[in-house]
This record gives C-alpha cells, sequence and structure tokens, in this order.
C-alpha cells in the first residue's frame, strides 16, 4: 500500500503531469506547423474580432440556435464543463495537496460544494451514455473509444467522492482515484479530450469565415 | 489544556462561537478517548471545508511506533534552519514555529496559516508513515468520519 | 392538406438502390493501389491541419445533425453531417486510405449527392466543424479516381470544351443575346444588350442555363439595366459563364481555369465591376472558392450578386415601380448568398420595396434550409431525383407553413434553389409560383419614356 501510494503520488504524478504539458504543447505545436504549411489561408482569414464574437456566442448558455434547441444538451454540457474545471482545482483535499508539496494555496471550496459539482458531472456523464445509447443519430457515431473516454472522464470523480466519503475499501479507492485523474491528464493532449484546447481556434475560424467573407452569424 | 485556553482566548472575535462549538465537540471526544489529541483545538479554524477532526493517540501510537525519542516528531531547528540531532521541542506548541501568532492575524490570514499548520501536520505523519511503510496515508485513514 | 402526403411519404432512401453510370463505370477501372495512391496525395499535398482537426476533433456528439435538413427530413442517422463524415473521411484517415471500390461508390454517393454543401452544419456544431469542407475534400478524392456522378461529369466537360456549363456555342451566345436584345425591344424601344463595351461601370455575366433555358431572365435584365441607364456591358466570348460545375465535381484546376477566364474577361474590357444573375452556386465560385484557388484573397474585381445590386437600385432610386406586387410573397434564402455572403436583409429591403405582402418562413436568414438541390446535386441528374426531392421533405413543410398564412409565389433569387424548389413544390403537391427578383422587378417596372 505504502510503495502504490508514493510511486502514484510521486513518480507517476510528475509523469501525468510531464506528459500532460507537453504532449499538449506538442500536438499543438504540430497542428500549428501543418496550418502553416499546408493551411496558411487559415491565417489569412482569421480575425481577431469575428473570432471573438463567435467564440463568445458559443461560450453564453444559449447564445446559439442550436443550443436552444439542443436545452437538456446545453444544461448538462455548460454544468458539466463548469464543474469538470472547478471541482479539481478547488476541492480542499487538491489545495491542501498544492500547499504540502509547492506551498501554493487559493481558495478552497466548502465541502458541501465540491460534493454537489461531483454530483453534477457524474450526473452529466450518465446524461452523455445515455445520449450515447438512446438516441440514434448519436448512437450511430458513436466508437468504443468515446466510451472509454466517458468512463476516463467520470472515474476521478466517481472515485473523488468514494474516497472522500470513506465507503467501504476507500484506502485501495484513494490510490485508484490518484491514478484515474492521473491517466484523464495524460488521455488530453492524445484524444478527443484535446478538444478544450483546439476550441477557441475551429470557432475562431468558422466565426471568422462567417463574420469576415460571408457577413453571416454562425450562431 | 492551558495551551487550549490560551488560544482561544487569543482568538479574534468572528471565529469564537464556530470555534468554541468546535473546541466543544473535540474537547468531548477528547476527554471521551482516553489520550486522545486532537491537533486541531490547537489553532485550526473550522470551516466549510476541513475534514473530520483527527484522535491522535499519542501513547498508543509511540508504543506501536516504538519511539524512544520524542524528537523525531517534535523536532527543533536552529536559526540556519539546520535540523538540531537529539534536541526536542514537546514544551512549544507547532504553531509557534509554524504558524506565527494566530490570534493577531486577520481572519483571512488565520485562515491561510491554517492550512500551513495542515500541511505540516500533513508532511510530518505521512512522510514518516510512507518512509517506515507503516500508518496511514491516504486522507480518509486520520480523518475519520 | 397534403402535409400528411409529406408525412407517409417517409421512406428511407437508399442509395444502394441508385444506380450511376459515372460512378459504375470509375469504380469498375479502380484497384485498391491505385484508390491508396490517389488518397495518399490528395490528404497528403492538397489538405493539412484542417481536415485533421475536422477529423480528429469531432465529438461525436450528434448536435450537427439538427443543422441538416436531409438528417431532418429522413430521420436517418446516417444523414447527419458528423454521419457523412463517419462514411467517407473518418474511415479512409483510419485506414490510411486502404479502403475498396465499394467502398469508394459508397462514399462518392454520400458526398455527391445526399450534402448541399451548404454549411448550415457549421452553424450547429459547437466546434464549426465545416463538414461541408470534408465532403468537398472526398469530392476531390474521387474526381481524381475518375468516379463521378455521370450529369454532373458531363457538364464538368462541357466547362472545358466550351468554357460554360451547358454546351453553349460561341455562335449560338451571341444569337441568344441579340434574339433577347429584340424580345426586350418589345418592351422598351432601342434597347440594346451592349456587347464587349470597354470601361463599363457594370460587366453582366450569367450562369450556362440561362441563354438555354431561362432566356427569358436576359432580356428581363437587360430592361432593367435600361431602365436605370446603366453603362453595362455583356462579353461577347467565353467568359461570360460565372457557373461553375467543376467546384463540385472537384476538377479543381478547371475551377481555376473557369475563374480565371471569367475575372480575365471582365478585367481586359476594365469593367468596374461584376454584376451576377440571381445564382447562388455561381457566385460562391467567385466570392469564395474560385478566387481562392487562384491565390486571391479576394477577388480580384469586385463582385455584386443581383440581390445586392437590385437593393442598390432600390435605395438610389434608380428605378420605379408602377404598383406593389400583389400577391403574397414569402422568400427563400439561398445558402450561397446568405450564409456564403449575408444577402439575407437586402434581399428583404427588396421584398419590401416591392411587395405588398410578404410572409416569413421559419427558421430564415442565416438558418434557412437548403432546397436540397445545392451543391451540385440536382446536376447529378435524373438517377438522383427522387432521394433528393425526399431530403427536401422539410423544405417543404415550411413552404407549407408558409402557404397555411397565405403565402401564393416563392421567391429564390437562386437558378439552383428553383430547380430544386420546383420539383419539391410539384412533388409534394404545394402548388406554389416559383419567381426569381427578375421577374418580379420586370413585371412591375415603371419604363420610362
Ligand atoms: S447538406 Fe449542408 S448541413 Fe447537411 S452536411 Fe452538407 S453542408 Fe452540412
Ligand atoms: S456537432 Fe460537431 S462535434 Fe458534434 S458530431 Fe457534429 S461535427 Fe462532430
Ligand atoms: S441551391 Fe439554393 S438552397 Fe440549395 S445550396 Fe444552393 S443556394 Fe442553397
Amino acid at each position: 500500500m505504502h510503495s502504490y501510494y508514493s510511486f502514484v503520488t510521486g513518480p507517476l504524478a510528475w509523469i501525468a503531469f510531464i506528459v500532460f504539458i507537453c504532449g499538449s504543447i506538442w500536438r499543438f505545436n504540430s497542428l500549428w506547423q501543418l496550418t502553416k504549411k499546408k493551411d496558411s489561408a487559415v491565417f489569412e482569414y482569421m480575425d481577431r474580432k469575428f473570432a471573438l464574437r463567435s467564440i463568445a456566442h458559443w461560450l453564453i448558455p444559449f447564445g446559439s440556435r442550436s443550443m436552444q434547441l439542443n436545452p437538456a444538451m446545453t444544461v448538462a454540457t455548460f454544468l458539466f464543463h463548469i464543474c469538470l474545471f472547478i471541482t479539481p482545482i478547488f476541492v480542499f483535499g487538491h489545495v491542501m495537496l498544492w500547499k504540502e508539496n509547492f506551498n501554493i494555496s487559493w481558495f478552497a471550496l466548502p465541502n458541501m460544494a465540491a460534493d454537489v459539482m461531483t454530483f453534477i458531472v457524474i450526473g452529466s456523464c450518465i446524461f452523455f451514455l445515455w445520449r450515447r445509447i438512446k438516441l440514434p443519430h448519436v448512437k450511430y457515431l458513436t466508437t468504443p473509444l468515446d466510451f472509454i473516454i466517458l468512463m476516463i472522464v467520470a472515474a476521478p470523480f466517481m472515485t473523488g467522492f468514494w474516497a472522500y466519503h470513506q465507503f467501504p475499501g476507500f484506502v485501495s479507492m484513494t490510490i485508484i482515484h490518484i491514478v484515474s485523474g492521473e491517466i484523464m491528464l495524460m488521455a488530453i493532449p492524445f484524444t478527443k479530450l484535446f478538444h478544450m484546447f483546439l476550441f477557441p481556434f475551429t470557432r475562431g475560424y468558422i466565426g471568422s469565415e462567417f463574420g469576415g467573407v460571408r457577413m453571416a452569424k454562425d450562431w | 489544556m492551558n495551551r487550549f485556553i490560551n488560544s482561544v482566548m487569543n482568538m479574534n472575535i468572528s471565529g469564537i462561537t464556530l470555534t468554541a462549538i468546535i473546541l466543544t465537540l473535540t474537547f468531548a471526544i477528547t476527554t471521551h478517548a482516553d489520550d486522545c489529541f486532537t491537533v486541531n483545538g490547537e489553532t485550526i479554524d473550522a470551516n466549510s471545508n476541513t475534514r473530520p477532526f483527527v484522535c491522535f493517540q499519542h501513547d498508543a501510537h509511540n508504543e506501536k511506533a516504538g519511539l524512544e525519542s520524542c524528537d523525531r516528531c517534535h523536532h527543533s531547528y536552529d536559526d540556519q534552519g539546520k535540523l538540531i540531532e537529539g534536541e526536542s521541542s514537546e514544551d512549544k506548541s507547532c504553531s509557534e514555529c509554524h504558524a506565527g501568532n494566530v490570534g493577531s492575524q486577520k481572519s483571512f490570514d488565520s485562515n491561510r496559516l491554517n492550512i500551513d499548520l495542515a500541511a505540516k501536520y500533513h508532511k510530518l505523519c505521512r512522510d514518516c508513515h510512507i518512509t517506515e511503510k507503516k500508518g496511514p496515508v491516504v486522507c480518509g485513514e486520520c480523518h475519520k468520519r | 392538406m397534403s402535409e400528411s402526403k409529406t408525412v407517409n411519404d417517409n421512406k428511407k432512401t437508399e442509395s444502394k438502390k441508385i444506380e450511376d453510370q459515372g460512378i459504375q463505370k470509375g469504380i469498375e477501372q479502380l484497384t485498391p493501389e491505385r484508390i491508396e495512391s490517389v488518397i495518399r496525395q490528395v490528404i497528403n499535398d492538397e489538405t493539412g491541419a484542417r481536415l485533421k482537426v475536422y477529423v480528429d476533433t469531432c465529438l461525436h456528439c450528434g448536435l450537427c445533425s439538427k443543422g441538416c435538413h436531409f438528417f431532418l427530413s429522413l430521420k436517418d442517422p446516417k444523414f447527419s453531417p458528423a454521419a457523412k463524415v463517419k462514411q467517407t473521411l473518418w474511415e479512409i484517415m483510419r485506414k490510411k486510405g486502404k479502403v475498396s471500390p465499394e467502398f469508394i461508390k459508397e462514399a462518392a454517393l454520400i458526398a455527391y449527392t445526399q450534402c448541399n454543401m451548404c454549411k448550415r452544419c457549421a452553424m450547429y456544431c459547437p466546434f464549426g466543424l465545416d463538414v461541408a469542407y470534408v465532403m468537398s475534400v472526398m469530392r476531390r478524392i474521387c474526381y481524381k479516381l475518375g468516379v463521378v456522378p455521370l450529369y454532373i461529369q458531363d457538364t464538368a466537360h462541357s466547362h472545358s470544351v466550351a468554357m460554360n456549363q451547358m454546351w453553349v456555342k460561341d455562335d449560338e451566345w451571341i444569337d441568344t443575346l441579340m434574339w433577347q436584345e429584340e424580345e426586350a425591344q418589345d418592351a422598351m424601344e432601342n434597347l440594346r444588350i451592349p456587347l464587349d463595351k470597354e470601361g463599363a461601370d457594370i460587366f453582366y455575366s450569367v450562369i450556362g442555363p440561362e441563354p438555354k433555358f431561362r432566356a427569358q431572365l436576359i432580356f428581363q435584365a437587360a430592361v432593367i439595366m435600361n431602365a436605370a441607364k446603366e453603362n453595362w456591358t455583356m462579353p461577347s466570348m467565353p467568359g461570360w459563364d460565372n457557373s461553375d460545375m467543376c467546384m463540385f465535381t472537384g476538377d479543381y484546376e478547371m475551377m481555376e481555369r473557369l475563374k480565371r477566364l471569367h475575372f480575365e474577361s471582365a478585367l481586359n474590357l476594365r469593367a468596374k465591376r461584376i454584376v451576377m444573375g440571381e445564382c447562388g452556386h455561381a457566385f460562391r465560385s467567385v466570392y469564395d472558392v474560385g478566387n481562392r484557388a487562384l491565390g486571391w484573397r479576394m477577388p480580384p474585381i469586385e463582385v455584386v450578386h443581383s440581390i445586392e445590386y437590385f437593393n442598390e437600385l432600390f435605395e438610389q432610386k434608380k428605378i420605379k415601380i408602377r404598383k406593389k406586387f400583389e400577391r403574397p410573397v414569402t422568400l427563400h434564402d439561398p445558402c450561397n448568398i446568405v450564409r456564403g455572403r449575408g444577402l439575407h436583409e437586402m434581399a428583404r429591403n427588396i421584398v419590401n420595396a416591392t411587395c405588398a405582402n410578404f410572409i416569413e418562413m421559419t427558421p430564415n436568414r442565416e438558418h434557412n434550409y437548403c432546397c436540397s438541390a445545392g451543391g451540385g446535386v440536382i446536376n447529378c441528374g435524373p438517377p438522383f431525383k427522387n432521394a433528393r426531392v425526399e431530403s427536401g421533405k422539410e423544405k417543404a413543410k415550411q413552404l407549407f407553413a408558409a402557404k397555411a398564412k397565405g403565402a401564393e409565389v416563392v421567391i429564390a433569387p437562386c437558378h439552383n434553389c428553383h430547380g430544386g424548389l420546383e420539383d419539391i413544390i410539384h412533388h409534394y403537391g404545394v402548388e406554389m409560383e416559383l419567381k426569381f427578383f427578375g421577374d418580379i422587378i420586370y413585371e412591375i417596372l415603371e419604363l420610362p419614356e
């Protein structure tokens, strides 16, 4: 137990962060270089004003017609993404770990809030799963990898909840929690989870095209 | 006991009611399970994100761990920050070195200091448990519900 | 009334049953090696990060489905935008080009006949992934493999032989113009269609099918130009056709020749700007795709679609009308000039200036549904007509709804849309009349003495 713990909180944690940061930089850079080499027109049509206009409309809940047509999905995605980012950064246990290891600290979430947000993440994952299984047009697009990614994202929250509430076996669950978080970090650069970094660019580009060339809205 | 009262006296008014409640509770547990130290009682201000208080059974722990000397935990450092071998500090409270004078701080700062102190406790216990490959390491093993 | 008919009509479109000679002959000549090498060439040399990001970033969330009238009409998950990517480039990239001729056949059917390249889905995907672009890459691959539907390939052949879409010979073109000039003189004595006039304010270009099938549009335009006392001209030589089926088959080399010739015709005559007839895809080829292929960020000479031009005529009071068009109208927003140029408000200005009763279809403007004929789909010809009309069911519903509110006439300022809507109106029994803006303006125009 002790050696597992020291491995997952020591070397593996470092590996996870390094893979996440370097992998993301690498992937981003290779796409950037490829764009410069093969799609340089993209830079030609990119327009800060229109890009930001489009991004803003798509970051405001119900800011696009697409979101209005899919209200349940809109509510679920927004809550999901907000909680997905806020919870791990501000949950008290994690703030403590940053303090212990790097002597930096910031605001921490009340326990109750962390619990609610964890529920939201797990709940939205179940909703996404339901969409993948039940809605024919989503099912048709779904690949096994999509389920795995959903699991990768949900796992740290489920295990974290388990560990925090000290349900049976919580000691091993804490270790699994740490590992699952590390898996998620490492998966970001190499899976569709990378969309978090690409969103501003794909949205920004189509926003620039629509705004600058086509003189039309794209939301 | 003196220490407890001291720290209560020094508390800033804003936290005092809450602390009083917590202290009463802690005190109840402390007296109930014999030889149970709650490090929280000293300077850690309870708030909505604290974990359950830890009951540290001082004598039982030392017996089990086979600890003879006190300075393994109650360590002392010189002005250069070097560990003074063999000198123990059990006559001082941890916060004297690690958290400064809590009572004179504003509440926001005191919250930060609490985190400082908690981090120190965590490291002290856990680092040793990891080296010795014995004893609790994950959160819930100490912060029992 | 026929609402029920449209609903009962909900047969699944079986693309497999459709046999197209062009595609069939094409795949018979394919070998796996050839497929792989062409795919590699297109993907490695002609595309880059955009394609990669569009294919890799897609989260398979299905939100684009509600953007596509194919999906909305057919309710078949295979027709959602992302599903079209799944059945084409997604597989191709996963298998690194190792796909069978059968696969290419299906992919060609999808890319050429199940996507109108209308770009509506890019407005519904949270990431703005442009499925129309992915489909254009698929078409490029198919074109290079020689797997192109017969009818549209014929128009592309015509483009490369005659430099126009409809095999119009050079003398036939001039004949047509002279004939239309005579027709127009019935309305306005001394009217001329000035040919090859240097330094004109307006270089007027049309699409190949106009002289062939809708020649009255030319004399109507001539009457409007003359009524507005414009200094205008039309070219007597190839370069008069602004349409471009090569853009839709994936024959970009030919598209570049066509666009260059068109631009040069206008530039050689030192015209101030190009005004184009009411066509959506031609505008796209000149304003968006063709100029870029030739290396111009924006067209080398200003190009103005008829809507923009008519709007200008009314704003500057260059023409007068006798009375407003009485019958209630509705307006179809053609994708290529709405999502392609934002002309929807101008179109409404014209409607308000010319028509007494206007009924909106919903959704409208940028969100309007395509007529399901665009992107070269109607040009793929009779084998695909039924499937195409079925994918227009959502459009038919829109038309019925407008009709229920009293609309009798549909204004569709795009040739393709006209063709598509005509078939939809006929098939679903909508019983509405189709008109161009040119038709309406001509009808109510006050002719100067
Ligand atoms: S038809 Fe239009 S909405 Fe449908 S996939 Fe093609 S571009 Fe997208
Ligand atoms: S909406 Fe965009 S990300 Fe979602 S399935 Fe469609 S193309 Fe993919
Ligand atoms: S034919 Fe008309 S409606 Fe259809 S894609 Fe073209 S412009 Fe759009």
